[in-house]
């Protein structure tokens, strides 16, 4: 899979810091310093453009119109101009995300990242996260090699939370969801549910309490 | 009163009056021209042979009929003194009507005492300022339609010395035909009409122009027709909205520079301010490895990542600011997606909050949340409410944001934590602009004490509901809701995808 990062950004302090801290992070950048068109020939390895709009020469939003008529890339607009117009147009030229100057290297690098992540490994009816499989069709749940008995609730809790690794449930709408609305479907009445499934999974895999909101299963095998 | 009901008012009181003066000298030539009549009568009767003796024989029943004497068509004949019969006049309708008031004849003697109880008393003073006269019309008011006269008798002596005759021709005339009245009446009334609608539609034409001008910020000209007095004050009016748009626009224009220079200066500020942010995390970065296994932070560098958020949270909430008080400012509402917003936001408060030791989770539902709003404020406005739940916690705690689609086609956005919460005298306050808490939430500095009361603002705008009260564990808990919008979603496959969630 093509790892390459054009940055476009004019100012060469701001370039450098980005560009050594992506490097640090294992990412492969190309920086361009001027607002020019970006070279077609070279796209097909380009895995996301960092575009900093207020360039000399050809405007940010102008290389984006360009660069969406010929592919299909990721870009992550850069502004220093709190300014909406700038964000709305450069959303609906097809720009994925943006960010406002000032932002730390780690917001950087964790949008980046963002962009870039692999999807959860989804084939047919199975999900897998790290050691953790889950056939959804045969009911069946392996950490590793090892299959674990389920309950038709931590089955489903465990469906849900890999659904989407890292994402939080909330309480409230995994007890809407889980439990038997004619019967306990209280918030509290998720704990021995999730007791009972952490015990059954082991260490290897990790359903994270996050305060406040609900349960997230930790993205393993990821950086 | 509206000019229309003074000018119909007026109208009416000009026709009224014009009226008057014209029964007045109708009246009047009336009178004459019956005195005339009468005196020509009486000096007829008295004329005829016999006329002495059969007064003085019976004064009290003298007199022929008043048939005889006025009525129609009798006496036309007009007998010289003395003399004999004249051609006669052509006849006209009678000016004293015998019918309606009958003329009455009264005989008085030298002194001009009435024979017998004759109720008719006249000063015999009379005589003295009418010396030497033969038939003389006596004096009557201005709207008194009597009409009477006294002529003296040719034998002037005896009962019958003088006659007094009295007649009425009536307020109105008997005569009267409508045309030479309504003439001047319709003259007056159109005279006033025809002057006066034409002014009071073209006052009413210029207010209208002041109105319209004066809704668009007399960005309008006011239109100046004609030379007279109305076009004086349409063209001060002209000149007054000029001076207003002046004015407006020097203004504007004043406010337009300032939000162009913040907004430079702004631009100009933040990019140095990211590299300083990149600059502290790499000393943040040396501080990590330095301290591989674990280690005490360094204050002054906490203090300065802090301060150096603090710095970049300022700067947006000034832009906010001049743009909310700017009355030429016009919010840039589109489609916005909340779940790509509280992502943003998270993301952006990560690096200090994770300094400070406070940990930030947020939720958002598996389809993305869309709302109408501008993208920029909404994102400035949640981006405080977390801000100021990272900034007032303590190292060990938790800020929770959730945003959730209910079934009733809202959002509710949840913003909570753990921190030291704030006194409910207090919450109520929270979302004015300098109101900065009590002892509880003023750890550090909070500058004009901009950020809640931009929220408020700025849910205000939207339209949306903002609801501050204390979270489960004591601390604050902020609620931002609204209606959702259900945009054709082709921008579903692009909004920000996962992580959903770093808790630090």
């Amino acid at each position: 899979m093509a790892k390459l990062i054009v940055l476009v950004e004019d100012d060469v302090r701001l370039g450098e810091q980005i560009v050594a801290r992506l490097r640090l992070e294992g990412f492969t950048l190309v920086w361009r310093r001027q607002g020019r068109l970006l070279d077609p020939h070279g796209l097909d390895d380009v895995a996301l453009v960092i575009l900093d709009l207020m360039l000399p020469g050809t405007h940010g939003l102008d290389i984006l119109r360009d660069l969406r008529q010929r592919a299909d890339i990721p870009v992550l607009v850069l502004s220093a101009r709190d300014d909406s117009r700038d964000k709305v147009r450069a959303l609906r030229l097809g720009a994925d995300d943006y960010m406002t100057k000032p932002f730390w290297p780690d917001e950087l690098v964790e949008r980046v990242r963002a962009r870039l992540r692999r999807p959860t490994i989804r084939s047919g009816e199975t999900i897998s996260v790290g050691p953790l499989r889950i056939d959804l069709v045969e009911h069946r749940v392996t950490v590793g090699d090892a299959q674990v008995e389920l309950t038709r609730v931590e089955f489903a809790l465990l469906a849900l939370l890999a659904s989407n690794p890292g994402a939080v449930r909330t309480r409230a709408r995994l007890a809407e969801e889980l439990l038997d609305p004619d019967g306990d479907a209280t918030e509290r009445a998720l704990d021995p549910h999730l007791s009972r499934l952490r015990r059954k999974l082991g260490a290897t895999v990790s359903i994270e309490t996050v305060w406040g909101i609900g349960y997230r299963l930790a993205p393993g095998g990821e950086r | 009163m509206k000019l229309r009901l003074r000018l119909v008012v007026s109208a009416i009181t000009a026709a009224a009056g014009t009226t008057l003066a014209l029964m007045s000298m109708d009246l009047r030539a009336r009178r004459d021209e019956a005195a005339e009549y009468l005196i020509a009568n009486v000096e007829r009767l008295l004329a005829a042979p016999g006329a002495r003796a059969r007064c003085e024989a019976a004064p009290m029943a003298w007199g022929p009929p008043n048939e005889e004497l006025f009525g129609k068509g009798i006496l036309h004949v007009r007998p010289e003194r003395g003399g004999r019969d004249v051609a006669p006049p052509p006849p006209r309708p009678p000016l004293l009507d015998p019918r309606l008031r009958p003329v009455e004849l009264f005989p008085l003697d030298g002194d001009l005492r009435p024979a017998g109880e004759q109720a008719l008393k006249l000063d015999r003073e009379l005589l003295r300022t009418l010396p030497g006269f033969d038939a003389v019309r006596l004096p009557s008011g201005l709207l008194n339609d009597s009409v009477a006269v006294l002529v003296k008798t040719a034998w002037s002596g005896g009962p019958c010395a003088h006659v007094y005759a009295r007649g009425h021709v009536g307020l109105i005339s008997r005569r009267l035909r409508p045309l030479p009245w309504l003439l001047p009446v319709a003259s007056v009334l159109g005279a006033v009409l025809v002057t006066m609608v034409p002014v009071v539609r073209r006052i009413r034409r210029l207010a209208d122009a002041v109105e319209a001008s004066a809704v668009t910020g007399f960005a309008g000209e006011i239109p100046v027709e004609g030379h007279d007095e109305i076009a004086d004050l349409a063209r001060s009016f002209a000149a007054a909205s000029r001076a207003v748009r002046a004015q407006v626009s020097a203004t504007e224009q004043r406010e337009a520079s300032l939000r162009d220079f913040l907004a430079n200066t702004t631009h100009d500020v933040m990019i140095p301010l990211t590299v300083l942010q990149g600059h502290l995390a790499a000393l943040q970065q040396h501080e990590q490895a330095e301290h591989a296994g674990g280690g005490a932070k360094s204050a002054p560098l906490t203090s300065a990542m802090d301060e150096a958020q603090y710095i970049g949270a300022l700067l947006q909430n000034l832009a906010a600011v001049a743009k909310l008080d700017s009355g030429a400012w016009q919010p840039m509402m589109g489609v916005v997606d909340l779940n790509a917003l509280v992502h943003r936001v998270v993301s952006r408060h990560q690096a200090v909050s994770r300094r400070l030791d406070v940990a930030i989770g947020f939720a958002v539902p598996d389809d993305p949340v869309f709302v109408a709003g501008d993208i920029t404020l909404l994102e400035q406005a949640v981006s405080n409410v977390v801000y100021n739940a990272v900034r007032h916690n303590r190292a060990g705690g938790h800020v929770a944001v959730v945003l959730d689609a209910t079934a009733t086609d809202r959002f509710s956005l949840r913003v909570s934590d753990d921190g030291p919460g704030v006194p409910a005298d207090e919450l109520a306050r929270l979302s004015q602009r300098g109101f900065r808490g009590g002892a509880a939430r003023t750890r550090s500095p909070e500058g004009l004490g901009l950020g809640l009361d931009i929220t408020s603002r700025v849910a205000g705008l939207h339209g949306f509901e903002l609801r501050f009260g204390p979270s489960e564990p004591g601390g604050l808990q902020v609620n931002l809701e609204g209606p959702q919008l259900h945009p054709i979603t082709e921008r579903r496959s692009r909004s920000p995808g996962a992580p959903r969630c770093r808790p630090a």
